[in-house]
């Protein structure tokens, strides 16, 4: 952050700025605004390699032409802009508009570039702000990619009030109230949760939740809730308006590990509120309108709000841009000049830029099509996005998704839902392009591509996108949920079966992460998933207690720490604090067991056959008979016998990625009769097991299961000699 | 170290205030914005806007004949037309500026006069049938009432709406470009300037004048005993109301849109006051009831936004529905509006006039299922075409 160096924005006559403190009181009444132009977010991954977000155009209109009119609106004089990737792209756009310096027309005193060499995230800007000490009094925090009609003036004036009443209040936070159920303009994934105390307005407590998370808890401080109402609310659309005084900018920079404005400094500040003394306040607003276009799920949510006109008057109707000509046609329909459509044409509910053509036979339904599209007859567009210049030809398909500038779709091409076609893409005659699916020209790292024929067909241009941070994001951050298409919501909503959905994909991402080199199953995992889909909503919490459990056990298990009586005691209690259901301790104990036996039976040195391993394993460290009979099975009935039997089973498979498949049979045929031996199972509870349906699936899980017919053959011979001998094995447990 | 009054937000008083000591085309980029965001809204305040920046332009521009200062009032009226098109009264405004200063020019001529007078007004048609029938009976006496020197050229502009470019549509220059080889290019441009100025602040003084003008109808029109009902009255409406409350004693029903009742303090809290204290019977009506009391209603009294050229009235979201119901009641529809708002406005579908708001009115934004299911419109004015109103009341 050294070498910062301020872009040539600035108006002359801005360029000297008075750092005496008397200046300060001078330049209260006129109104500063931050914009902070990078997210330092992948969310509009491939257009956003190309273009910055908040250059990107909703209803036609590039986002930060939403966020500019809006301070204009609210009477801001000097803004300054923060600039990250493709500054130099901003900063030429603005340079061009009417919001420029230089022009008449810009309702700003001064507006600023900022650039900072080697910031990371929106922290950094912050801190450099600090530094910069341009700011005299108030200022309002907004994003490049916000879109709101809201009135601050109340607002403002109810921060000012309260700043003079306590030099301590130092930010005002304006939300949304968007109701308790369901809304489009929520952001998915997170929920902001924001703890208010109603009369006074100030923010207690923040907290983001999400459905990956592990606890469905927000914690608070106890001392919150001494002598003060307090209002959890999770129904407001947080579009990160900030009011902030100077004495913010400070906070920023004490705490220097800070990044985002919401996760980082203010759940930050609140829970230190006994330290810093700054008080946050909320002025919740029920009037206007106010998101941000923070991935493209809002992207989508926020153009249908513009043309619904909830936006007003920044709608389409409005002609914001200087040279827009949109005028409503019935049917909720904006149209520029010189639009042609041919006769036969459906068009509703959409917007059509200037100099754009529609062949005959089209429909053209819920869209927004940009300036200068050519588009064929008999085409079809629902739901979609096609920005300017692009060439759609006869026949064609698109459904919900996102066509880039400059793209063209072939003949007959098809759009699943949730598509992502960046910029210049051609896509060849009757192309299809899958659903979700992204093409670019260009690699995630910026290099152009050759074309891949199977995704854009002959003759088309570009290539599948794929992220290759994608696969490095854990599993359990939120981002993920908002990374993907805003189009396949419906696979990531949060309803709860999608939400099991992904905590099991998260079970399988802790295998992986076993201690042995991975080799691909992928029918296993398949079968993994659809038997534990099955599981109670507690799905989510089991994730973390299954790793942190399995690793607990599997360190007893090699001798390296503790023993059995403790790490019972340890296992109990991290059941009770994730409020694991018994199927997931029976699967973690099973787990961790075979994993075990696995390793035995790879380690390098002494590679123990299965049989052997199964004995080690259970046999080895004192104590791991008791604590399987009694933590791993339960109360003993022959039902819990045929549960821990299945886990064990299913454990076997998963682990089939690291040794044979005939090896995992022959170590779960070992494993069952080690613990039939050992009076663990009883001859009801295997043979019930063999009998069981769910043990039965197709693929490995009967292919390990074949290996155990021995052995039941052995018991039900077994069975038949020693009947007595079945009610000592029963006496013995009752002990 | 105190904010400006009224907070930050830019509105018409600040227009008006930074008017001074701004650069014209700074004022008119301003303007157009302000117009844009709606910031600037209702007829009377675009009408005094618009007066206000014209007659910055013509103070303070640089020109050196009439045919520049014209090019340049069309230009700068062409994009704050185009800014609010839906607000027919900018362009009112502008034309009437525009004919002044043609007027002003062409007197000037004559003064001099050295060419022959034939084709200085422009295009007199020969029928004035655009006038509403009942203003046109009316005619000698509006005359009476207003200053005669501007009538003659004002009616003139009513009748012909190709005399200036009209609004959003394709701007003819033609009769613009053709007039002007008459005029004097060397003549006292202070003169015109000064005379051009003093005329655009009688615009002004007109446009504030509307109210009190128009109230001298009020006794005419509103008999004691009558049952009136007015739709969210408008100042000019409530002025006349006052004004026959203050001779006559009569009902009023005061139909008050819900979403606008419930939401901040009354508006007509005085009007209601001083109604009630000078005798005469309110009833609040909502909306949802307001059928019922139209066979008790003598009279319905609308205040215009505009009137078009061919007697439409476009008005408040909510009147057009009285209007219809008062016809098929066989009520008299009385419109009230100053001259300004007589707009010379031929679009063949009136949707286009017809501006769509924000639907917050009717559903709130906090409903989820509503605003991601259903489409809902609100529109901000109503068209009422001209069969359903009786008779128009202007200051002339």
């Amino acid at each position: 952050m050294s070498q910062n160096k301020a872009s040539r924005g600035g108006a002359a006559a801005k360029g000297k700025k008075s750092n005496k403190p008397g200046a300060e009181d001078k330049r209260e009444d006129v109104l500063q605004a931050v914009i902070i132009a990078d997210s330092f977010q992948t969310r509009f991954l491939p257009f956003s390699l190309e273009k910055p977000r908040c250059l990107l155009p909703l209803a036609n209109t590039p986002l930060i032409e939403y966020t500019l009119e809006f301070l204009a609106m609210n009477g801001v004089q000097e803004v300054f802009i923060y600039c990250g990737a493709h500054h130099d792209q901003i900063e030429r756009y603005v340079h061009d508009s009417r919001w420029s310096p230089n022009a008449r027309s810009c309702p700003f005193s001064s507006l600023e570039f900022i650039r900072v060499a080697d910031a990371r995230s929106i922290g950094d800007f912050l801190r450099d702000l600090d530094k910069r000490n341009i700011i005299g009094g108030d200022f309002v925090l907004v994003h490049g990619d916000l879109v709101s009609n809201i009135s601050l003036d109340a607002a403002l004036a109810a921060h000012r009030a309260r700043r003079e009443a306590n030099r301590d209040s130092c930010m005002t936070l304006v939300l949304r109230e968007a109701g308790e159920g369901e809304h489009n303009t929520k952001t998915k994934g997170i929920t902001p949760a924001f703890i208010i105390d109603p009369n006074a307005k100030r923010c207690l407590h923040y907290e983001e939740i999400h459905p990956l998370q592990n606890d469905h808890y927000v914690t608070l401080d106890p001392s919150i809730l001494e002598n003060r109402e307090a209002e959890a609310r999770t129904d407001l659309i947080d579009a990160e308006i900030d009011i902030c005084t100077p004495d913010v900018l400070a906070l920023w920079s004490e705490s220097f590990d800070y990044e985002l404005p919401r996760a980082n400094f203010l759940h930050g500040v609140l829970k230190d509120w006994e330290l810093n003394g700054k008080m946050i306040h909320t002025e919740i607003v029920n009037e206007g309108y106010s998101a941000r276009v923070r991935n493209l799920q809002m992207y989508d949510a926020i153009s249908r709000d513009v043309l619904s006109g909830w936006t007003y008057p920044f709608t389409p109707e409005c002609n914001l841009l200087p040279g827009q000509s949109y005028q409503s046609q019935g049917d909720n329909v904006y149209q520029e000049d010189d639009v042609e459509i041919e006769s036969g044409t459906d068009v509703f509910d959409s917007v059509i830029g200037k100099d754009t053509h529609i062949g005959s036979g089209s429909v053209v339904q819920n869209s927004i099509i940009g300036r200068n599209c050519k588009i064929g007859s008999n085409v079809r567009i629902t739901n979609s996005y096609i920005w300017s210049d692009t060439t759609v030809h006869d026949g064609a398909v698109v459904e919900h998704a996102i066509i880039a500038e400059k793209a063209v779709l072939g003949k007959k091409a098809v759009v699943h839902e949730g598509a992502l076609v960046s910029f210049g893409v051609q896509l060849g005659e009757e192309t299809d392009v899958k659903s979700a699916a992204m093409l670019s020209l260009l690699s995630p790292s910026g290099q152009l591509v050759s074309p891949q024929p199977e995704f854009v067909g002959s003759g088309g241009k570009g290539a599948l996108f794929e992220d290759l941070e994608d696969d490095e994001t854990d599993f359990d951050d939120p981002s993920r949920l908002q990374r993907s298409l805003i189009y396949s919501l419906e696979d990531l909503d949060l309803s709860d079966s999608s939400v099991s959905t992904l905590a099991d994909d998260d079970d399988l991402s802790d295998d992986e992460s076993g201690p042995v080199s991975p080799s691909t199953s992928q029918p296993t995992s398949r079968s993994r998933l659809s038997s534990f889909a099955s599981d109670d909503s507690g799905a989510p919490t089991f994730s973390s207690f299954h790793s942190d459990a399995v690793h607990g056990l599997l360190d007893v298990l090699r001798g390296t720490s503790g023993n059995f009586e403790s790490e019972k005691l340890e296992f109990m209690s991290l059941r009770l604090a994730n409020n694991a259901s018994d199927s997931a301790m029976r699967k973690a104990v099973a787990t961790a067991f075979v994993r075990r036996a696995i390793e035995l039976m790879t380690s390098e040195n002494d590679a123990l056959e299965p049989s052997k391993a199964a004995k080690q394993v259970l046999t080895s460290r004192a104590g791991a008979t008791n604590f399987i009979s009694e933590v791993g099975v339960g109360d003993n009935s022959v039902p819990e016998q045929i549960e821990f039997a299945l886990a064990v089973q299913k454990a076997c498979v998963s682990s089939s990625r690291f040794v044979e498949v005939a090896k995992t049979g022959n170590l779960l045929a070992a494993m069952l009769q080690q613990m039939y031996d050992l009076d663990i199972l009883e001859e009801e509870g295997i043979l019930g097991w063999w009998e069981d349906d769910r043990g039965k699936e197709e693929g490995l899980m009967s292919e390990v299961r074949e290996k155990c017919q021995p052995l039941v053959e052995w018991l039900e011979n077994a069975d038949e000699e020693s009947d007595e001998e079945e009610e000592d094995d029963d006496d013995d447990d009752d002990e | 170290m105190a904010p400006p009054k009224g907070g930050y937000a830019p509105d018409l008083d600040k227009f008006l205030d930074t008017l001074k000591s701004r650069p014209v085309d700074a004022s008119v980029e301003f303007l157009i914005s302000l117009l844009k965001r709606r910031q600037i809204r209702g007829s009377e305040s675009c009408a005094i806007a618009t007066a206000h920046i014209l007659l910055q332009v013509v103070a303070k521009d640089k020109w050196s004949d009439v045919d520049q200062l014209i090019g340049r009032v069309q230009l700068v009226g062409r994009k704050l037309v185009t800014a609010q098109p839906h607000e027919l009264v900018i362009g009112n405004i502008v034309k009437r500026v525009l004919g002044l200063i043609r007027d002003e020019a062409s007197e000037d001529r004559n003064d001099t006069g050295s060419d022959s007078p034939t084709d200085r007004t422009p295009t007199l048609p020969p029928a004035i049938e655009p006038i509403p029938l009942s203003k046109q009976t009316r005619l000698p006496s509006l005359v009476a009432l207003g200053s005669f020197a501007r009538t003659q050229s004002m009616f003139n502009l009513l009748s012909d709406p190709d005399f200036v470019p009209s609004p959003g549509s394709t701007p003819k220059l033609g009769s613009g470009a053709s007039t002007p080889q008459g005029y004097p290019q060397s003549t006292n441009i202070h003169a015109l300037r000064s005379e051009v100025i003093d005329g655009i602040e009688e615009i002004m003084d007109e446009i504030r004048q509307v109210d009190e003008q128009v109230q001298a109808y009020a006794e005419i029109v509103i008999h004691p005993g009558d049952y009136v009902l007015v739709h969210q009255p408008s100042r000019t409406v409530q002025k006349f109301l006052l004004r026959a409350a203050s001779k006559r004693k009569f009902t009023v029903f005061l139909v008050v849109d819900p979403s606008a009742a419930s939401t901040e303090d009354d508006p007509y809290s005085s009007l209601r006051k001083s109604l009630s204290s000078s005798g005469s019977t309110v009833v609040n009506i909502m909306n949802v009831g307001l059928m019922a009391y139209m066979s008790k209603v003598n009279k319905v009294i609308l205040g215009a936004r505009a009137i078009t050229k061919k007697g439409g009235v476009i008005v408040d979201s909510g009147a057009a529905v009285i209007a219809r119901a008062a016809r098929e009641q066989g009520r008299t529809v009385i419109v009230l509006g100053g001259v300004y708002k007589l707009s010379p406005d031929s679009r063949f579908h009136h949707e286009g006039l017809v501006e769509w708001g924000d639907p917050s009115k009717y559903v709130n934004f906090a409903d989820g299922e509503m605003v991601g299911q259903v489409r809902v419109r609100n529109a901000i004015a109503e068209f009422i075409p001209t069969d359903l109103v009786n008779t128009y009341i202007t200051n002339l």
